[in-house]
């Protein structure tokens, strides 16, 4: 009878995913996302030849939220947990790191790290508590997390209450101001979709996406699905809160009708939805398209409400006729250009 | 003194608990039968509150009678929303997920659409007795919230009846309790679940002509009230209509007492605190069984 050497079984089917791993990468075009960065670091050379800052404005606030995005789907694309209520890390990211430089003049982009850090420690606890509950009744829990934060930022004096504060405008000449956020958004930008790249090919990131197939077959499977829950709410809120961070500072007003609107939080779900729960490259497609939407909305046709009004439509219509999404959708197909598949 | 303050509030909290009852109910029926939790449900009061007003302001109408009116308009719309978009939704696989995003969405919809064609501007119809009030001692009970509350109850008790004594109130009973087993026994579900979901539309437009004379309005405050009707449906149970209607007087009582003691701002925090409370301690509410929805 011939022995079964365990280890030489594990070593054979570790090196046949090794050899998957190494034909997926092979038509991966790592090339595209690389020249889109070294695009979008170069684009600010155009204010030497005219006023673009509309332009940089524009991928400027598209960039903060592909970061959000990417965030949010650490937990609604790979764990299935949908949060309406993240702009509240949003709004603790950007009053942390914006009364830090009201009080301290510490620039919010040396502190956003730590921002993101203070959103997602408060992920953390509020994870321990929402994540008790899944499907309808976490969505709304998250909801009336939103509206919690919102009366205790309106009413903390300390922070200004419902008026805000005003931050310092930095002194640089108005073609290159915005400049420092700008690179600091790209740059939390590119780390925020490597980084949700990284966490989805992990073994982390494999518990994620077993729970949200089935939470109680993974359970059963050994994962410890609190944990990684939990994990992955500190995770998203981290990326929004770092987002939240420079918002501030670049707006020159920290408010709770910036940071705790539901648009906030609707746009980095849509984003997701539109461009493809759970896939890497979704939410940046996500996020390029609603932006231009919103704009067009806004610029064009002048009121928030229609805005609002198409915002939901939009979302409606993706649901009940894309619920993959863009890249879900043509990955489904088979039809996802290799530009795209960035999973 | 302190006394008839106590019972003062008291009375305020439970006027105000017959409006929210009303609101909280057609939420409750609809998600018992449709497992939809209906997020778009207070954008659609608000509706029903638009129709009240314009009917007010412009023909002088009383709120009282545009309710039915406004019940039989949003019963309509109901039906229309029910065939267009939750029925195609039915063999969704993440059926319930989908249904609250659905709703979350047709409630920015709504709340877009009545900001364009009101703007945010806050409104209130103010007949006669809204402003006026009845004592009772030192006590007094403001007659717009005693009479919305006696409405409001009226109709959640013809609701009730019609439940359990009816043919068809029995095969909607049926349907929340078991779905696949009403279906065996012949019950037709999907008639059911149009009915039912027409039902709770319509009650929303009938809580709309109550609310519109009790609180002032505008297309945003949809979401507070979201919050507050959540809280309600979660703390008596999901789908329990009795336990709403009690979740609604508790809730409204305690935010009453919190307002006197702490100040107007922290009373709605009530409903928010309490709602997380509940999830946390007891996920299936009062009167729910649903332990797996939780």
């Amino acid at each position: 009878m011939p022995t079964i050497d365990t280890d030489d079984i594990l070593e054979q089917r570790r090196a046949y995913n090794e050899s998957l791993a190494q034909a997926a990468d092979k038509t991966r075009a790592v090339w595209f996302p690389i020249a889109i960065m070294a695009a979008l670091l170069a684009l600010p050379a155009l204010q030497f030849v005219g006023n673009y800052n509309y332009l940089i404005h524009l991928v400027l606030f598209t960039a903060s939220y592909v970061v959000m995005a990417s965030g949010w789907n650490v937990l609604g694309g790979f764990t299935g947990y949908i949060s309406l209520g993240h702009n509240v890390f949003f709004a603790v990211g950007g009053y942390f790191a914006g009364m830090a430089f009201a009080r301290l003049e510490i620039s919010t982009i040396i502190l956003a790290p730590v921002a993101g850090l203070v959103a997602g420690a408060l992920g953390y606890l509020i994870g321990l508590i929402t994540l008790r509950v899944r499907g309808p009744s976490f969505i709304i829990s998250s909801l009336a997390l939103v509206m919690i934060f919102r009366i205790f930022f309106e009413n903390w004096e300390f922070v200004g209450g419902a008026a805000g504060v005003a931050l310092k405008a930095n002194s640089l000449p108005v073609e290159w101001a915005k400049l420092p956020y700008y690179y600091a958004f790209i740059v939390m930008a590119a780390f925020a979709v490597w980084a949700s790249y990284r966490i989805k090919h992990s073994k982390f990131g494999l518990g994620l996406r077993a729970i949200s197939k089935d939470e109680i077959k993974s359970e059963s499977a050994g994962i410890n699905t609190r944990f990684y829950k939990v994990m992955a709410f500190a995770i998203s809120a981290f990326f929004v809160g770092m987002a939240g961070a420079v918002w501030g500072e670049y707006l020159t007003y920290i408010r709770p009708n910036i940071f705790l609107i539901i648009l906030v939080s609707v746009n980095m779900v849509l984003m997701c939805i539109l461009g493809g729960k759970g896939t890497i490259a979704g939410p940046v497609i996500g996020s390029v398209l609603i932006v231009a939407f919103n704009e067009f909305f806004v610029a064009t046709l002048g009121a928030s409400e229609i805005n609002i009004l198409a915002t939901g439509l939009i979302m409606m219509l993706c649901l009940m006729f894309f619920p993959l999404g863009i890249v879900g959708t043509l990955a489904r197909h088979r039809k996802l250009p290799r530009v795209l598949n960035w999973d | 003194m302190i006394m008839a303050d106590m019972v003062q509030i008291l009375v305020l909290g439970l006027a105000l608990g017959g409006v929210y009852a009303l609101m909280g109910s057609g939420l409750s029926l609809v998600f018992g039968v449709m497992r939809i939790v209906n997020l778009a449900h207070p954008s659609l009061v608000m509706v029903g509150a638009y129709i009240a007003y314009w009917a007010f302001r412009l023909g002088g109408v009383d709120p009282m009678i545009t309710l039915p009116v406004a019940l039989v308009i949003l019963a309509a719309t109901g039906v229309l929303l029910y065939k267009l978009v939750f029925e195609r939704e039915a063999r969704s696989a993440k059926y319930s997920e989908m249904t609250v995003l659905l709703t979350f969405a047709l409630a920015m919809v709504v709340e877009g659409a009545l900001g364009t064609a009101f703007t945010n501007t806050q409104r209130v119809t103010s007949p006669d007795y809204a402003t006026d009030a009845f004592f009772i001692g030192s006590v007094f009970i403001p007659k717009g919230q005693l009479y919305s509350g006696i409405v409001s109850l009226t109709i959640i008790s013809a609701l009730a009846l019609f439940l359990k004594y009816s043919a068809f109130g029995n095969a909607i009973r049926a349907t929340t309790q078991n779905r696949d087993a009403a279906e065996l026994l012949g019950v037709n579900v999907n008639l059911v679940g149009l009915v039912s979901f027409a039902i709770g539309i319509g009650l929303a437009g009938a809580a709309g002509a109550l609310v519109s004379f009790v609180f002032s309005f505008f297309p945003a405050k949809h979401w507070e009230w979201i919050a507050i009707l959540m809280s309600l449906v979660v703390l008596g149970g999901m789908g329990s209509i009795l336990g709403t209607v009690l979740a609604a007087f508790i809730l409204s009582v305690i935010a009453a007492y919190v307002g006197f003691f702490f100040g107007a701002t922290w009373s709605t925090l009530t409903f928010f605190v309490a709602l997380f409370v509940v999830l946390l301690v007891r996920p299936q509410g009062l009167f729910g069984e649903k332990p797996e929805l939780a």
